[in-house]
C-alpha cells in the first residue's frame, strides 16, 4: 500500500514538473561595454541555461562565463584572465521571478513584464528590481528577450586606469531565451 | 661621412619600428584558438566526465576548463547546431551539423570544455567537431 501511495504521488509529482518547465540550453547573452571610436568591447554566449515555472513565474539562467566569444581573442584571453576572473568564477547566475505572470496572459503577440531577482557574476550577488522583458508564447516556446545596465564596479571589476576610456563602466547585457516546453 | 652614419641609424630605426608595429598588430589581433585543430588533453565517456563534475567540482574545473577535450556516447539529444550525450554532456557546434546523424547513435566530439551547469547536471563544450 505504501509503495502504491508513494508511486502515485511520484507520478502525480512527476506530471505536475512536467508540466510547468519550459528551458533551454542554448539562450542567447550578449554584453557590450564599447566606447564610441574605441575598438568594440562585446561578447556573446550562446549556451546558457534558462528554465521558467510557468505555474509561478519562476527563472532561472546559468551562464558558464568561458562561453563569451568576442571577435578579438586578446580581448577574450583578458577577459577571462584579469576581469571575469572566470578560472575561479566560471559561473554566472540570475534567479528571479517574473513579476505577475501567467501563462493565460501569454500571446504569440510580445508582452512587457518585469522581472526582480538577484544576478551573481564574479563573486559578487546584486539584487536587480525592475529588469523589462518581452514575452510571448507561441507553441508551447516562451520567448524572453530584454536587457539590463549592470556595473563593473557593483561587481568587483577593476577596469585599468590605462584602459579606462576604452573601456564603459555602464556594461550592457541583452539577452533571449527560446524556452520550450518539457 | 657622418651623413652616412645618420643614414644608416635611420634606416636601421625604420626597420625595427617596422618590426615591432608587424609583431605588435599580431599579437593584439592575434587568431583565436581552433579547437578543431588542437588535440583532446583528456578522452572520457559523456557519463564520467559527468560524473566526475557531480562528485568534485573545483578539481574537475581545475581538471577541465577550456582545455580540449574528447567526449564520446550516444546521442539523446539532436538539433542543428547542438548535440547532447548520454543526456550528460552538451555540445554547441560553431557551425551547423551537416554530417548525417542519428539519434542513440554513439559518437566521439572534440569541443572545449567551458564547465559544468548544474541547473541540468550537463557537462558544457562548445566549438565542437565530430571526431568519429
Amino acid at each position: 500500500m505504501k509503495h502504491i501511495l508513494f508511486l502515485i504521488t511520484l507520478f502525480i509529482g512527476l506530471g505536475l514538473t512536467a508540466q510547468s518547465k519550459y528551458l533551454t540550453k542554448k539562450g542567447a547573452v550578449t554584453f557590450e561595454a564599447s566606447v564610441p571610436s574605441f575598438e568594440e568591447v562585446k561578447a556573446s554566449h550562446s549556451a546558457v541555461t534558462a528554465i521558467a515555472n510557468s505555474e509561478n513565474g519562476e527563472f532561472a539562467a546559468l551562464v558558464l562565463v568561458k562561453g563569451f566569444r568576442f571577435k578579438n581573442a586578446l580581448m577574450e584571453e583578458h577577459f577571462n584572465e584579469n576581469y571575469a576572473e572566470s578560472d575561479t568564477y566560471p559561473k554566472a547566475t540570475f534567479k528571479g521571478k517574473i513579476t505577475d505572470f501567467s501563462l493565460e496572459k501569454l500571446s504569440a503577440n510580445k508582452q512587457s513584464f518585469t522581472v526582480k531577482g538577484q544576478l551573481t557574476f564574479h563573486g559578487v550577488t546584486k539584487q536587480l528590481d525592475d529588469v523589462k522583458v518581452q514575452l510571448s508564447l507561441n507553441e508551447d516556446v516562451i520567448t524572453i528577450s530584454g536587457s539590463f545596465l549592470a556595473n563593473a564596479s557593483d561587481f568587483n571589476i577593476k577596469i585599468p586606469k590605462v584602459v579606462k576610456n576604452k573601456i564603459a563602466n555602464d556594461i550592457e547585457v541583452t539577452f533571449d531565451f527560446r524556452l520550450k516546453k518539457k | 661621412m657622418a651623413k652616412n652614419k645618420t643614414l644608416r641609424i635611420g634606416i636601421i630605426a625604420l626597420i625595427l619600428a617596422a618590426f615591432i608595429l608587424v609583431f605588435g598588430y599580431n599579437y593584439i589581433y592575434q587568431d583565436h584558438r581552433n579547437i578543431e585543430s588542437e588535440q583532446a588533453v583528456f578522452s572520457v565517456s559523456a557519463h564520467d566526465i559527468s560524473i566526475e563534475f557531480s562528485q568534485n567540482l573545483q578539481a574537475s574545473e581545475e581538471k577541465y576548463l577550456n582545455k580540449t577535450v574528447e567526449v564520446y556516447g550516444v546521442v539523446s539529444e539532436l538539433n542543428d547546431n547542438d548535440l547532447t550525450l548520454n543526456d550528460n554532456a552538451f555540445c554547441a557546434f560553431s557551425a551547423p551539423i551537416t554530417s548525417s546523424l542519428e539519434m542513440n547513435s554513439e559518437i566521439r566530439i572534440k569541443g572545449r570544455c567551458i564547465g559544468y551547469d548544474d541547473l541540468l547536471e550537463q557537462v558544457k563544450l562548445d566549438q565542437c567537431t565530430i571526431v568519429d
